[in-house]
């Protein structure tokens, strides 16, 4: 009886040492935290006060020998410091490390070699991209060590800038958050700022938009002289860089999303066109709906939005927003403006871009006409240009401000 | 629920007590521009003449009420007028308060979002603030009292508290010309307060609990003192706005009791943005100004209909009263419309109706003396 | 009714119970209001508000490509304004030892465009937290952009929201107003509540007109189309000095007024706790006497002369002594004495403040508000003339001085 009772406590014993899994253990402290992923060109994004004679040393030296390809990118990494500082000088919580490679996964392992501790990316906050390594490539293929990789995150946010993507690494945010987190908390008050897309923008909606062969969209960032501006869409069809759109159609494309929680709409003053006169909208109703009639598709926009007057530039004398009548012509005023807007960026989508965005008539079109969508889904590219969009939008003004 | 605190007798001292807190309600806050705006420096004196006015008024009421006690308008109105007559007069006395409660929750749920809540819709507001004061109009007359006396005490006094803060910015100054020539304008202005003073029609509803023994006199000499205090109470509304934001400042903003409050910086400390405080001690006002509304409205139905509980009445009423409330919100000429149909309902209600009803009251009686000998 | 009855009859005690503890929590929950929360740590502080025209205002050492990159595509109209806003940095880095402490304490943040609001709610694109107004201290706008459109364009936003207080201090500045956002005073303080507090001395420092010159009394003059007063400020090479009015009539740029014709302005208006009077002593030019004023008593009226009208002012002075320089040469102790530097420091104020109110009449401004004395105690004058009055009459008009000084004591030195 004895024996036994040893024999299950040595049992117990060993199975307790072998399941607890602490070979597998990492201490924080033993993992350099990446906040950030630039990609650039090859030849861009070097570190900056370099001086330009020994560029290419250190060039050859960041990098390693490539058994296949050639050197096509630059990948950055800005790295969080979890200690205190040593001298208090630099006052920025990260520093930036970069590599020069073909395969992504290839210039990471090889960045050890500059660092001290392995390298940990399930924090990664964002992943900016610059145009030229977009018009090299796919995206597809940028992305793809970061969408397969299983110490990804999904939810990290990519921005493409004109320029080059390694600055906004070394860039310290004015309040001395780490640069990471500031550039990803910027995309957060896309809800208010019209001006920038944000929804659907990050990893996992661009995964998913590659996969079902959409056209995607995403944010344009840039900067000069200690300046960082969100601002702008980025066009892609399939997975190929088009263009970019400016803010003003990027607010018509918010409108016809419906992604807007709060907008606001400028207008010259009906009777005195030198003054604004501006809508500050709380709450909508939208409602994109595809129409079959016969042979023709068209598609209908339904807005209703409610809000407050925001600004009056004008003489209020003038301009009595007291009158009920008065009101009820800036409404009016308002809701024109708004089509203006949303026609402007269909213009943009369909003439010169010659672009679903995001593919969002076509879902709607194979979620509420599917025999339709069924006959025509091999065309749409070429069909989609010359769809209507009929839209009425009743914009209801509920309040005047705290004066007239 | 059996547990309801019935009442059936109430002392002229709590009269007085619910029809102040019955009149001075919601349109403290709203009214006051669309009153200087009209009248400018005089707006005061029509503050005054208008107590006047509606204080014969509400002794008519009285007067009409004493000739039938022990019954309500509902009761002796179809026999003064016939039964058509009756319904129109009933249904026209019910309509005075619905159109004050959806003018007053749409005017609340609109300031509320504007000042204090942003993002929230003001149906929201509404609707919160629709189930309290239901809930308060479904327990019976005796709650009711209660609840209105601890109001008068409690709520009013922090109000006035509040209020005062902003003797800090008044400047006697911007009172000065105290008279603009001008009679008819202030007498029509007079007449135009109606909308601050009104909810005292709801006199007619409670004259039956009043102690019998309670004589016209003494009945007379309470709705003075109670019109005296809402007077005194409207007086220094108006006065402070004027005196802190000129004339010209007052009619240009949608609510200027709440920019005066804004003014105000406590000398000493860091303390501003009183408009929150304001409208916290506000709301007391307006729910128990409402509850009460809601419990008139459904006592005139049960006893139209012949119920002996108000309460259904009540529950069938809140849909009706939440929908009209949101068609107001969004259209400000409807609301004006709503307005203006209003005063002319009331004005005609307390000069034309009333008075007519004790002109042929006292025919009636004077038959009947005859006939009984 | 009908749900009542199926309440009484279908359902025992126990689901009863438990419908009311779901009933109870699901309004708990919905009630509470949480989805309006926004805590603290996600907003930025705006401190301060700076608007040049829109081709100023550039930050020091900012390249040509900051304006296109800080900037969208507009609608309508051009970009007439710069806004620029400075954010308080609730986190500041640690402070290295014997650097000067609060270094970055605030940053700005800037755009350009027409419409104020527009142009805040793209700035949104440059930070990233949601900014906050209600803490705002300080508007200062520089003298191009009040000329560029006028005032209410400016100012519309900030009288019209919410979010904005009365008691915003506003400044007008002769050069541009973003240098005053990004100035760094040496004791730490953000600049924007430094301007702020230092206006709330106005009481001593009779160079500063702030009584009534907050956002709210900006509103307010406008709608009574009367003058508006604002305070001037400068900046030359780090320094900053307040003094002086603004002035702006009918909602255009007028010109500034000089420190003592304020000083002048307050005396009419009685507005001042304390000032100092300086006379030159008659004997010994060159030399000053300072008369410190403790208490005062103020009136203005208005009279009227038939068709003319005149003022007359009324001052009763007490003060002390406060300094004279050629204390040795005069006994102080003396009544005689006394009471000719009495007479003297009258003659200064009666001068002082006919000075300030030629200067007004200048500039056709009435901006020691002599229009409103009249429509208090002259109303049916002032329904004749008002339209015409700032243009016309007021240059016109003229006012009659009575001062008398007391001084009590005369110091701790003879």
């Amino acid at each position: 009886m004895a024996k036994k009772k040893i024999l299950a406590c040595m049992m117990l014993i060993c199975l307790c040492m072998f399941t607890a899994g602490c070979w597998d253990r990492r201490e924080l402290q033993e993992r350099n935290f990446v906040l950030a992923v630039a990609i650039d060109t090859a030849d861009a994004g070097m570190k900056p006060g370099v001086n330009p004679e020994q560029e290419p040393e250190v060039k050859r030296v960041e990098t390693f020998v490539q058994p296949h390809g050639t050197k096509r990118y630059r990948l950055s990494l800005q790295l969080l410091k979890l200690g205190k500082n040593g001298d208090g000088k630099d006052k920025s919580k990260t520093y930036v490390i970069s590599n020069t490679g073909d395969s992504m996964f290839e210039m990471a392992r090889d960045m050890l070699g500059q660092s001290s501790k392995s390298l940990w990316f399930e924090h990664v906050q964002v992943i900016i991209i610059s145009e030229a390594v977009l018009r090299q490539t796919g995206l597809g293929e940028i992305l793809d060590f970061f969408k397969r990789d299983s110490e990804m995150r999904s939810r990290m946010r990519v921005y493409v800038t004109p320029g080059e993507a390694r600055p906004f690494l070394e860039y310290i945010p004015p309040n001395k958050e780490a640069g990471g987190m500031y550039l990803s908390n910027m995309i957060n008050l896309h809800v208010k700022n019209l001006h920038v897309p944000g929804k659907r923008t990050e990893l996992a909606s661009i995964i998913q938009y590659l996969d079902s062969n959409s056209n995607l969209v995403m944010n344009r960032i840039e900067m000069a002289d200690k300046v960082v501006k969100l601002g702008g869409l980025v066009l892609f069809k399939k997975d190929k860089f088009i263009g970019y759109v400016d803010e003003y159609a990027v607010a018509g494309m918010k409108y016809i999303f419906g992604s807007e929680k709060s907008a606001i709409v400028t207008i010259p003053c009906p009777d005195h066109p030198d003054h604004q006169v501006i809508f500050e909208l709380f709450r909508h109703d939208t409602r994109l709906r595809p129409h079959v009639d016969g042979d023709t598709i068209y598609f209908t926009l339904d807005i209703n939005m409610y809000g407050n007057i925001g600004e009056l530039q004008g003489d209020i004398e003038l301009e009595n927003t007291m009158d009920s009548q008065y009101v009820d012509k800036l409404e009016s005023a308002f809701a024109d403006e708004i089509k203006r807007t949303i026609l402007y960026s269909m213009q943009i989508s369909q003439n010169q871009m010659k672009v679903d965005i995001l593919n969002l008539f076509a879902s709607k079109l194979k979620a509420y006409e599917p025999d339709t969508w069924a006959k025509v889904k091999e065309q749409w590219e070429e069909i989609y240009p010359d769809i209507p969009l009929v839209i009425s939008v009743n914009v209801s003004i509920r309040n005047i401000g705290s004066h007239r | 629920m059996a547990n309801l605190e019935a009442k059936t007798y109430m002392s002229t001292l709590q009269l007085m007590i619910v029809t102040i807190t019955t009149c001075i309600g919601a349109q403290i806050m709203l009214s006051p521009r669309a009153l200087i705006a009209s009248l400018g420096q005089a707006a005061w004196i029509s503050v005054i003449i208008g107590g006047v006015i509606f204080y014969i008024a509400a002794c008519l009421m009285l007067k009409l009420g004493k000739q039938y006690p022990d019954e309500t308008l509902v009761e002796y109105a179809p026999r003064l007028f016939g039964p058509l007559g009756g319904s129109v007069i009933v249904l026209w006395f019910n309509l005075l308060f619905f159109l004050q409660i959806i003018e007053i929750f749409s005017g609340v749920g609109k300031i509320i979002t504007f000042f204090m809540f942003d993002r929230t819709p003001p149906e929201v507001v509404i609707l919160g603030l629709l189930v309290v004061c239901t809930y308060c109009a479904l327990q019976d007359w005796g709650t009711i009292l209660r609840v209105q006396q601890f109001m008068f005490f409690v709520a009013y006094s922090m109000l006035t508290v509040v209020w005062l803060a902003s003797m800090l910015n008044f400047q006697p100054e911007n009172m000065l010309p105290l008279w603009t020539a001008n009679g008819k304008n202030v007498i029509s202005g007079g007449v135009s307060t109606w909308p601050m003073y009104s909810g005292y029609e709801c006199v007619l509803l409670l004259l039956p609990l009043v102690y019998r023994q309670a004589n016209f006199a003494k009945l007379a000499k309470i709705m003075g003192g109670a019109f005296g205090c809402m007077t005194l109470f409207f007086l220094m509304i108006i006065i402070i706005i004027i005196g802190v934001l000129t004339v010209e400042n007052a009619k240009s903003i949608p609510y200027p009791a709440l920019n005066v409050i804004r003014s105000v910086e406590l000398p000493g400390t860091f303390i501003e943005r009183l408009e929150n405080y304001l409208l916290l001690t506000w709301i007391p006002v307006v729910f128990d100004t409402l509850a009460v509304m809601m419990f008139f409205m459904g006592q005139v139905c049960m006893r139209y209909y012949g119920y002996v509980d108000h309460r259904p009445w009540v529950l069938m009423l809140v849909p009706i009263v939440y929908v009209c409330s949101i068609l107001l919100l969004d259209d400000q000429q409807v609301y004006d419309t709503i307005s203006k149909y209003t005063l002319w309902a009331g004005l005609g209600f307390s000069f034309a109706v009333v008075p007519l009803s004790l002109i042929l009251s006292w025919r009636q009686k004077r038959k009947a003396g005859a006939r009984c000998g | 009714m009908l749900l009542a009855g199926i309440w009484r009859l279908t359902l025992g005690v126990w689901y009863k119970r438990l419908l009311g503890c779901i009933l109870i929590t699901t309004i708990s929950l919905l009630l509470s209001g949480c989805w309006d929360r926004s805590e603290l740590e996600e907003r930025h502080f705006v401190l301060a508000v700076a608007i040049d025209r829109g081709d100023q205002g550039l930050g020091p050492e900012q390249g040509k490509d900051v304006p296109r990159v800080e900037t969208f595509v507009q609608p309508h109209g051009d970009k007439r304004y710069r806004l620029s806003l400075q954010i308080l940095d609730m986190m500041p880095s640690e402070k290295d030892a014997g650097g000067s402490k609060g270094e970055e304490v605030t940053y700005v943040i800037s755009n350009t465009g027409e419409s104020m609001f527009e142009m805040l709610r793209d700035m949104l694109g440059q930070s990233d937290q949601s900014l906050w107004f209600e803490h705002m201290q300080t508007i200062i706008i520089s003298e191009a952009a009040a000329r560029q459109g006028g005032l209410q364009p400016i100012i519309d936003l900030f009288r019209r929201q919410a979010e904005m207080r009365w008691l915003i201090k506003t400044l007008i500045t002769p050069g541009e107003a973003r240098p005053f956002l990004e100035y760094k005073l040496p004791s730490g303080e953000p600049s924007g509540i430094f301007l702020a507090n230092s206006l709330q001395l106005y009481k001593k420092n009779t160079h500063v007109p702030t009584w009534r010159t907050d956002i709210g009394d900006l509103a307010k003059s406008i709608d009574n189309k009367s003058r508006v007063l604002m305070a001037r400020i400068e900046l030359v090479d780090n320094v900053v000095k307040i003094g002086g009015l603004g002035l702006f009539k009918k909602d255009k740029f007028v010109g500034y007024v000089d420190e003592y014709a304020t000083q002048g302005g307050k005396f009419i208006l009685g507005i001042e706790k304390s000032a100092i009077i300086t006379a030159e002593c008659p004997e010994h030019p060159g030399k000053i006497i300072a008369f410190e004023l403790f208490r005062h008593n103020t009136k203005l009226t208005p009279h009227l002369d038939g068709e003319n009208i005149y003022y007359t002012l009324d001052i009763a002075m007490r003060g002390n002594l406060g300094e004279i320089q050629c204390g040795r040469q005069h006994d102080t102790m003396d009544a005689g004495v006394i009471h000719k530097i009495e007479e003297l420091v009258a003659e200064e104020v009666k001068r002082n403040v006919l000075y300030a109110v030629h200067a007004n009449q200048n500039l056709q401004v009435d901006a020691i508000d002599f229009g409103a004395k009249l429509k208090a105690h002259q109303p049916l004058m002032w329904e004749k003339i008002k339209d015409r009055w700032e243009d016309e009459v007021f240059p016109n008009v003229s006012l009659l001085v009575s001062v008398n000084v007391v001084i009590e004591n005369i110091g701790e030195h003879k």
